[in-house]
């Protein structure tokens, strides 16, 4: 701390030598003139002075008959002078404070955590439509209202916290990892079972509900398989009332599906011709500054690189560089051969058939053929499949004929 | 003076040297210096004189409350 002190008042390193140099520095501690770092070499002193305290020396050096001389002049007063005279580094340095400080006035980095099923681009659409981006001042950003309106958009974003450290805008969410429990629709109506196609019943189970329907019956779509009105019959087999429910089974029909799928017998390819054209360009947050061109070729795609150093990422700085390459290509039209055509057809039937399995269909016996129609390759495929079915129907409630009600109602007082 | 437990550098002005190992002294209560060579250093205090003998003796800062002498310090003498 003295040294710093000493530094910044500015001293200077003096060489003393005459008739009485002793008498000089007690002459100088008397006045209090501090002196440090005394040396004798021979018959000369060498010593530290204060820069102020330079000033008061002629008498003495006269008085006591010594000759003083400066051998070098340390600290801040004699580097400013210096300094003022580099206007230009001077000027960049104001310049350089100046930035420093106004760009600590804006956000320069926005960085989400604690997002798995939020996509960071399902985020980023989000604050530019909420006009929360990289460059914008720090005043206008309600970190509130931000906090209040991820939560409403996101549904499952259970927790959130926006906070502003430095010039970073540090977003945390919280999304709901519990599994969502579907409510089941209340038992009021009942609903019935109905059958989606045409077949034959190879299982059945009931859980609630009348089965209208044993396995091995054939079935037509709109069947009635379960009824979800359950009736309670009085003491003479006559239908004292129904109670409806949702009648639930799991019926398992064996039934034939169709599928089929057509592919164009010609296509379109990129050929890349080799000609490419790069343009360079630089990225400040949203701003891009870009080498200028017309329309490079007549069709031709674009590959974008872009790239940062790690330092500008480290510190928040959205300064990013990169290129285009543009690449001249033409479209030329093929014709599929069967072989191809058959492969893009037996894909695309695969994919169908996992979605089959994926549901949980057995398929019991298949059926596939690939042939041209009308200029297309066509795929026709019949599969005899083994589902599970039965689609709820809302029961449309039939009245209990009055005189059955009536002979209830009579028997019930009776007893 | 030693009834009333007084310090004696302060009431008489009697010299103050405090040493450290043989490298560093620290001096109050002197008059002036009266000879400053690498091997000596003699100051003038309100009774006597004291002479720091040693090698490469050089003098740290110089007040006129305390001085600091480094170097290392042979002997310390009263004449």
């Amino acid at each position: 701390m003295v040294e710093f002190l000493k530094y910044v008042k500015g001293y200077l390193r003096i060489r003393v030598w005459g008739f009485s140099p002793e008498r000089f520095m007690n002459l100088c501690s008397n006045r209090s003139i501090l002196l440090w770092d005394i040396v004798k070499e021979g018959d000369t002193y060498y010593m530290s002075i204060s820069l102020s305290s330079f000033y008061k020396l002629r008498p003495i050096a006269k008085k006591t008959g010594t000759r003083v001389v400066i051998l070098q002049r340390c600290g801040l007063p004699f580097l400013l002078p210096g300094l003022i005279k580099r206007k230009v580094f001077i000027l960049g340095l104001i310049c350089a404070v100046a930035f420093w400080i106004g760009s600590s006035y804006f956000i320069w980095d926005i960085e989400l955590e604690g997002n798995y099923q939020i996509t960071e681009d399902m985020f980023d659409s989000f604050l530019a439509e909420r006009r929360v981006k990289v460059g914008m001042r720090k005043g206008e950003l309600d970190i509130g209202l931000l906090e209040k309106e991820i939560r409403k958009s996101f549904p499952q974003v259970t927790w959130t916290s926006a906070k502003l450290s430095g010039t970073k805008l540090e977003i945390s969410i919280k999304e709901n990892d519990a599994p969502i429990i579907v409510e089941e629709p209340k038992d009021e109506g009942g609903q019935d079972l109905v059958s989606e196609y045409d077949g034959v019943i190879v299982a059945m189970i009931i859980r609630k509900g009348v089965p209208k329907v044993a396995i091995g019956d054939t079935v037509e779509k709109g069947t009635v398989l379960v009824e979800g009105s359950v009736p309670i019959f009085n003491e003479d087999a006559t239908v004292r009332e129904y109670t409806y429910v949702r009648a639930d089974a799991d019926i398992v029909l064996e039934h034939t599906r169709t599928y089929q799928e057509k592919l164009a017998p010609d296509y379109i390819s990129k050929e890349y011709t080799g000609r490419t054209k790069k343009r360079y360009f630089i990225r400040f947050g949203e701003k891009k500054l870009a080498m200028p061109e017309n329309r490079p070729y007549l069709v031709y795609d674009s590959l974008i690189r872009e790239s940062s150093a790690l330092v500008l990422e480290k510190l928040g700085i959205p300064l990013f560089w990169g290129s285009y390459t543009h690449r001249e290509y033409q479209n030329v039209e093929y014709e599929y051969t069967l072989e191809q055509a058959e492969t893009l057809l037996n894909e695309k039937l695969s994919i169908f058939l996992t979605s089959l399995e994926e549901k949980g269909v057995q398929i019991m016996k298949k059926n596939v053929k690939i042939d041209t129609n009308d200029g297309m390759w066509v795929l026709d495929g019949t599969f005899l499949v083994r589902e599970k079915i039965g689609k709820g129907v809302d029961i449309v409630k039939t009245d209990i004929p009055e005189s059955a009600a009536t002979d209830t109602a009579d028997s019930g007082t009776g007893e | 003076m030693d009834t009333l437990k007084l310090p004696k550098d302060v009431c008489m002005g009697a010299l103050r040297v405090t040493l450290t190992g043989n490298t560093e002294a620290w001096v109050e209560n002197y008059r002036g210096i009266l000879e400053y060579t690498e091997q000596t250093i003699l100051l003038q205090t309100k009774t006597c004189q004291v002479c720091f003998e040693g090698s490469r003796l050089s003098i740290d800062y110089y007040t006129n409350e305390d001085m600091k002498i480094s170097g290392c310090i042979g002997c310390v003498r009263y004449l």
